[in-house]
């Protein structure tokens, strides 16, 4: 007769192993190239698109930017970036809440990177799935407007834990809404205590060159392998 | 609805794992889920019971393991908290580093064979 016996099967892994060993592909191709990635989280209409824009205007090596754009549908946000004259690529994600380090890839294996030194993803408008999910990127990037509220940071804090620099934006709005910036900080640092705090208004400009400073600082940073 | 994607990845591992040692039932699955998942673990066992239908996983319970994160508080020292803290539990005091809470692994498989 056939007997049924019960066992327990160690298994001690990272339920996302298959994810971040795609995010670590991701990281070797990138390194190889010598290209400095960026990974832009926010909620929907945060300002990642008018952020790129901004920084594809003053940008002195634009042509050796690279753009991905990922939004559930439509090609909006890659048309927008188009104008600017660089290297864009949109993934449409469909029901997927966030870039999936496979379709990032992919997207790269379909792009002409041969003169890329900057490349800028940014990421579905959403703070809960992308902070999940590595996509291989020197610098985690998360945007935060005035007009979401201060306690976001205490609402989300895995993509504030995870995140090098915080980006609070539209800072122009600040008379007309209620946000307690001092609080967003203190948190945020809480949250990493390296985090990168910059203030800026897409609008007035205020604060945008500083950050841009900081952009070109950090693609210096990073060299193709002699 | 993040839980969707979590749940396919556990259901994949569960999978290979129940093939690979021959089994014909799997029963129960331990995962250990940090508290600044956002993960609601109902939410994440009625999705897993639809996906396992049909599969060797059909049924399987799962039992997750909360983990805290813990705060660092500068006059008070270390503690654990259910949530994150922009203040120290204790003295509401601000000088708190909060750290870990974000596991997310499969600790084991009950299977019959
Ligand atoms: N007042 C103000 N509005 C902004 C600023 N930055 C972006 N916006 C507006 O916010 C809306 C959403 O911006 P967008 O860049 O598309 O956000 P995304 O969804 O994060 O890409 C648009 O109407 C922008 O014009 C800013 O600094 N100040
Ligand atoms: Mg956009
Ligand atoms: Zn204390």
């Amino acid at each position: 007769m056939e007997t049924t016996d019960k066992m327990r099967v160690d298994v001690e892994r990272s339920i996302q192993q298959s994810v971040e060993d795609i995010s670590e592909t991701i990281r070797a191709l990138l390194a190889e190239r010598g290209i400095f990635a960026l990974n832009l989280i926010s909620s929907p209409g945060s300002g990642k698109t008018t952020l790129i824009e901004a920084l594809l205007s003053r940008y002195e090596g634009k042509g050796t930017v690279a753009v991905i754009e990922g939004d559930l549908e439509t090609e909006i946000d890659a048309d927008r970036i188009r104008k600017h004259g660089v290297n864009v690529l949109q993934i449409n994600t469909r029901s997927g809440c966030h870039i999936q380090p496979i379709q990032l890839l992919n997207a790269l294996r379909r792009m002409d990177l041969s003169d890329t030194r900057l490349l800028i993803v940014e990421n579905v408008g959403n703070l809960v799935c992308p902070a999940e999910v590595p996509l291989g990127e020197d610098k985690r990037i998360v945007l935060l407007s005035v007009t979401e509220g201060d306690e976001k940071p205490l609402k989300y804090p895995l993509i504030f834990q995870t995140s090098d620099v915080l980006i609070i934006t539209k800072t122009d709005l600040l008379p007309y809404v209620k946000f307690d910036m001092d609080r967003v900080r203190r948190a945020a640092r809480i949250a990493n205590p390296r985090i990168e705090i910059f203030e800026l208004s897409a609008v007035t400009g205020e604060g945008v060159p500083a950050f841009l400073d900081r952009i070109e600082s950090f693609g210096d940073a990073k060299r193709p392998r002699p | 609805m993040h839980e969707l994607g979590i749940a396919e990845e556990i259901l994949g591992i569960v999978l290979a794992e129940a093939e690979r040692n021959q089994a014909k039932k799997v029963s129960a699955i331990r995962l250990r889920v940090g508290v600044v998942r956002a993960i609601e673990p109902e939410q994440l066992s009625f999705i897993f019971d639809h996906i396992a239908r049909k599969t060797l996983a059909e049924g399987a319970a799962l039992e997750i393991e909360e983990v805290p994160v813990r705060v660092v508080c500068a006059a008070c020292g270390e503690m654990e908290s259910r949530s994150f803290a922009w203040e120290c539990p204790k003295c509401k005091g601000y000088e708190i580093s909060v750290q870990g809470g974000d596991a997310l692994e499969i600790v084991s498989v009950d299977i019959e064979v």
